[in-house]
């Protein structure tokens, strides 16, 4: 047996899997797409006039230039927050693993939960913040104003996901040898250059994937803003995958099809991008080695 | 002098900022407990805000939340039983050989890795309905190797790349066919990194709530759902604190036994 043949056979259970439980699903979506479905047994071919109607809906730009610029303040907060979070962590002792096990912690909650426990906790009358915010006379409107509801879903996903930009960035600064630190006092570096010519080459890889992963979860939020104010006030908090969710929700097969398979190029299109930007690096490497 | 100054206080910034930090992440935790331990609804013997469990006796109480939290382990248990044997085998020939497709493979998994749940949760819907799986663990189990299925393969991938390519010759000249190495001598050596994959599977699958959601309409809730179902006219927010409670303690605990490995999961390395 060649070795193609065994990796073949040895991938198989996995892609068989995945096929099953992500492709046939795009294929229907991708299917659906083109068509008017009343009903299972009344299914009409339409061409693209779903994907028309969305790309020349303004709703649809609307919520693409929320989604974008909801992403883009998240990667600037959360990227620089996270790395600074995993400098201040200790090297050693019994600091890591406390510190390590508080900031894993909103990882853990049900992702529906999040946004309840937030507005227990923005509650005026009896909530931790809330009432402290009240005390110092700033009234969070969370329900009514669209700046402050911005602000309350930008915070629950700062107190979601920093932790894990933290955690990722800290496993790969515990990887550098002191060896590297101490040439790099020896020679005088200042610590901002310790940090750009030591530490930030070796976090590179693992920034690339939390940058990647952030940036997609951000970018299609769905449960968070969801549970927090269902898009409002006046759909100013409607996020790309909350317009796709309304129209599930409503059982709309053909229109929501063609958003999915919007969506999905999309991915694809991140996913590209992001594994030629790896392959680039990892020849990069190569020619370091060598 | 003002740069010597500011080098004694910079562990003392780093300490203060990192514990600033944490207090922000325990803030609304704490308002869990909080909630969770006094009476939120009017009941008999009881002041509004007494301090109380019978929030916690209410969820041992009540079957469908009892009921939930088993659901939640069994689908979870099931998802590992079928993500672990699947990415290992991937995991080993992405590890060990390369082959025709390797890099246009590694591309399929990362976009199925990517793909969020409401993208594919109407056709997800479809087909568990069509194969009878809605309401059943199972099919919650299988959604989630969407997502657990690739991440799987890169943890243990990353694990097999710390083992020496000789140990699987040598065993080989030593008469030792593949299955019988891999069984005998290759799995015991990757039991640390089968751990931390079964954390990193019971985490994302306990937290997620699409998939969860549309794949059980009318039994087999997860806790998460169980949790939605307690919203209503008039809400026992104190139950539901509780509810949230029981719902992160598994967690916790995970985290504990794996907290040297926590960050493995995320070392992506592709095909060398």
């Amino acid at each position: 047996m060649s070795k193609n043949q065994l990796s073949w056979i040895l991938v198989s259970p996995a892609l068989m899997l995945l096929l099953v439980v992500g492709g046939i699903p795009l294929m229907t979506v991708l299917n659906f797409s083109f068509h008017d479905v009343f009903n299972q047994s009344n299914i009409f071919w339409i061409g693209t006039d779903w994907y028309q109607d969305i790309l020349q809906s303004d709703r649809f730009y609307n919520s693409l230039g929320r989604s974008l610029l909801f992403s883009a303040l998240i990667l600037a907060i959360e990227i620089p927050l996270g790395i600074y979070l995993a400098l201040c962590l200790p090297k050693r002792g019994i600091g890591v693993s406390i510190s390590l096990i508080c900031l894993a912690m909103p990882l853990l909650v049900p992702w529906n939960m999040i946004s309840i426990i937030w507005i227990a906790v923005l509650n005026e009358q009896n909530g931790l913040i809330g009432t402290v915010l009240s005390g110092i006379g700033f009234h969070l409107d969370w329900k009514f104003n669209p700046a402050h509801t911005w602000l309350t879903v930008i915070t629950i996903d700062v107190w979601h996901w920093t932790s894990l930009v933290a955690i990722l960035c800290y496993s790969s600064l515990s990887t550098i040898p002191s060896p590297f630190y101490q040439s790099a006092a020896i020679d005088g570096a200042s610590r901002f250059q310790v940090f750009r010519y030591v530490e930030l080459p070796k976090m590179n890889q693992v920034l690339m994937m939390a940058l990647l992963l952030r940036f997609m979860d951000s970018f299609l939020i769905f449960i968070e803003p969801f549970r927090l104010n269902a898009g409002g006030p006046n759909n100013s908090t409607m996020f790309l995958a909350m317009d796709l969710g309304e129209e599930v929700a409503a059982f709309n097969y053909g229109p929501s099809a063609a958003r999915s398979v919007i969506y999905f190029a999309f991915i694809l299109c991140v996913a590209w991008s992001f594994n030629a930007v790896l392959n680039y690096q990892n020849r990069d490497n190569r020619k370091l080695e060598n | 002098m003002k740069n010597t100054s500011m080098k004694r206080f910079r562990p003392l910034i780093k300490i203060l900022s990192l514990v600033i930090f944490i207090i922000f992440i325990f803030l609304p935790l704490v308002q869990v407990v909080f909630l969770s331990t006094i009476s939120t609804v009017p009941r008999e013997g009881f002041v509004e805000g007494q301090f109380t469990w019978i929030n916690y006796i209410n969820i041992w109480a009540t079957p469908t939340l009892r009921s939930s939290i088993l659901n939640s382990i069994t689908y979870v248990m099931l998802n590992i039983a079928i993500t672990v044997p699947a990415a290992l085998m991937a995991a080993y020939a992405f590890s060990r050989y390369k082959f025709i497709g390797d890099k246009h493979l590694f591309l399929v998994f990362l976009a199925f890795r990517i793909t969020p749940p409401v993208v594919i949760m109407l056709p997800i819907f479809q087909l568990f309905a069509s194969l009878n799986m809605i309401n059943s663990p199972i099919g919650i189990a299988l959604a989630h190797c969407l997502f657990n299925l690739p991440i799987s393969i890169w943890i243990l991938q990353s694990f097999m790349n710390a083992i020496p390519q000789e140990l699987d010759e040598t065993s080989q000249i030593d008469g030792h066919t593949l299955p019988s190495f891999l069984i005998r001598i290759f799995l015991p050596l990757m039991a640390p990194g089968i751990g931390v994959t079964v954390f990193f599977c019971f985490m994302f699958s306990w937290v997620e709530v699409v998939f969860a959601r549309i794949l059980t309409v009318t039994g087999g809730k997860p806790i998460s759902m169980a949790i939605n179902s307690l919203f209503g006219f008039q809400t026992d927010i104190g139950l539901v604190m509780a509810m949230t409670m029981m719902s992160i303690i598994p967690g916790a605990i995970m985290v504990y036994f794996a907290r040297h490995h926590i960050a493995k999961g995320f070392t992506i390395n592709q095909t060398n």
